[in-house]
């Protein structure tokens, strides 16, 4: 008798092991997906393969949320190691200029917003010159320069990388879409919120005090409120 | 006279395990994941995205 009735626990206990794992995401996965923070673009580079989840039929691909996710927690506790004022985020990107204001205001860092004036990293004669431990960049096509110095000098480089992106002189990647404006706010607002979290400047249930809509670029409304 | 030796230790990239020479675009970061290893990059893979790996927490970049 003792052993039947061992016989007919054991399958109960295989079928509660087996209860798929409850994945937890740093915003929930409506939020993350109406920004459109997977949506990539219609080319596909070898690099970014491993982060793509499938294509669509009208030939987008479209990135793996989960690993995007990973990596931004990955990049916080990396960006969250070094002094703030020692960290510089470059954007050439117009969509990625606020988000980065914003970012820079929140954690600390050090802005390069718009044109990336040659030099400015690795010419010792430019009276401008910043000295970063680590670079962030928005996108590394459009931050060609910024990649380009902080490599030559020997920064670690974090990039935004969409589907189109290759690593080139990358070291750290987040992917996800860095062209939308949405998905550019809630990005960085994920990472500012991680970043703090990981300094201990903010508790582990807390949100910061700037929204996700602070981080959003209003050109696009200003042009349309103008006749 | 007596000859004097000077032996120079290069450290090796972590992704071709080969020696980096100095004056290369090379860099060294503690690993993003675990933080506690140092990743060294020498300048040809960090041009060429190869790929790399925490011998401690197996996380993988770039």
């Amino acid at each position: 008798m003792a052993e039947d009735e061992i016989k007919e626990n054991i399958p109960e206990v295989e079928t509660t092991q087996e209860a798929p794992a409850v994945e937890e995401l740093l915003l929930p996965r409506d939020t993350l997906l109406s920004a459109g923070i997977h949506i990539g673009t219609r080319m596909k580079t070898l690099d970014m393969e491993p982060f793509i989840y499938r294509v669509r039929p009208d030939g987008l691909f479209v990135l793996d949320v989960k690993k995007t996710d990973d990596r931004i927690r990955a990049a916080a506790k990396f960006l969250a190691r070094f002094e703030p004022a020692k960290v510089a985020v470059a954007a050439a990107r117009l969509y990625a200029q606020e988000p980065i204001k914003k970012f820079c205001e929140v954690t600390g860092a050090t802005p390069i917003i718009g044109r990336f004036i040659p030099g400015l990293l690795s010419n010792p004669l430019y009276p401008n010159r910043i000295d970063p431990e680590v670079i962030v960049v928005s996108d590394p096509r459009a931050d060609a320069q910024a990649v380009k110095e902080a490599s030559r000098v020997g920064l670690p480089i974090v990039a935004l990388c969409s589907t189109d992106n290759e690593f080139a002189g990358v070291d750290l990647v987040i992917p996800t879409n860095n062209k939308g404006r949405r998905a550019l706010a809630v990005v960085f607002w994920l990472l500012a919120r991680q970043i703090l979290r990981e300094r201990g400047e903010l508790a582990a249930d807390k949100d910061p005090a700037a929204t996700i809509e602070d981080f959003e670029a209003k050109i696009s409304r200003e042009e349309e409120e103008e006749p | 006279m007596t000859e004097k030796t000077a032996t120079l230790s290069l450290v090796t990239c972590t992704s071709c395990g080969k020696p980096i020479p100095p004056g290369t675009e090379a860099t060294k970061f503690l690993c993003p994941n675990c933080g506690e290893i140092q990743i060294k990059r020498c300048g040809k893979c960090r041009k060429f995205g190869r790929a790399y790996k925490c011998p401690k927490c197996g996380f993988t970049g770039p």
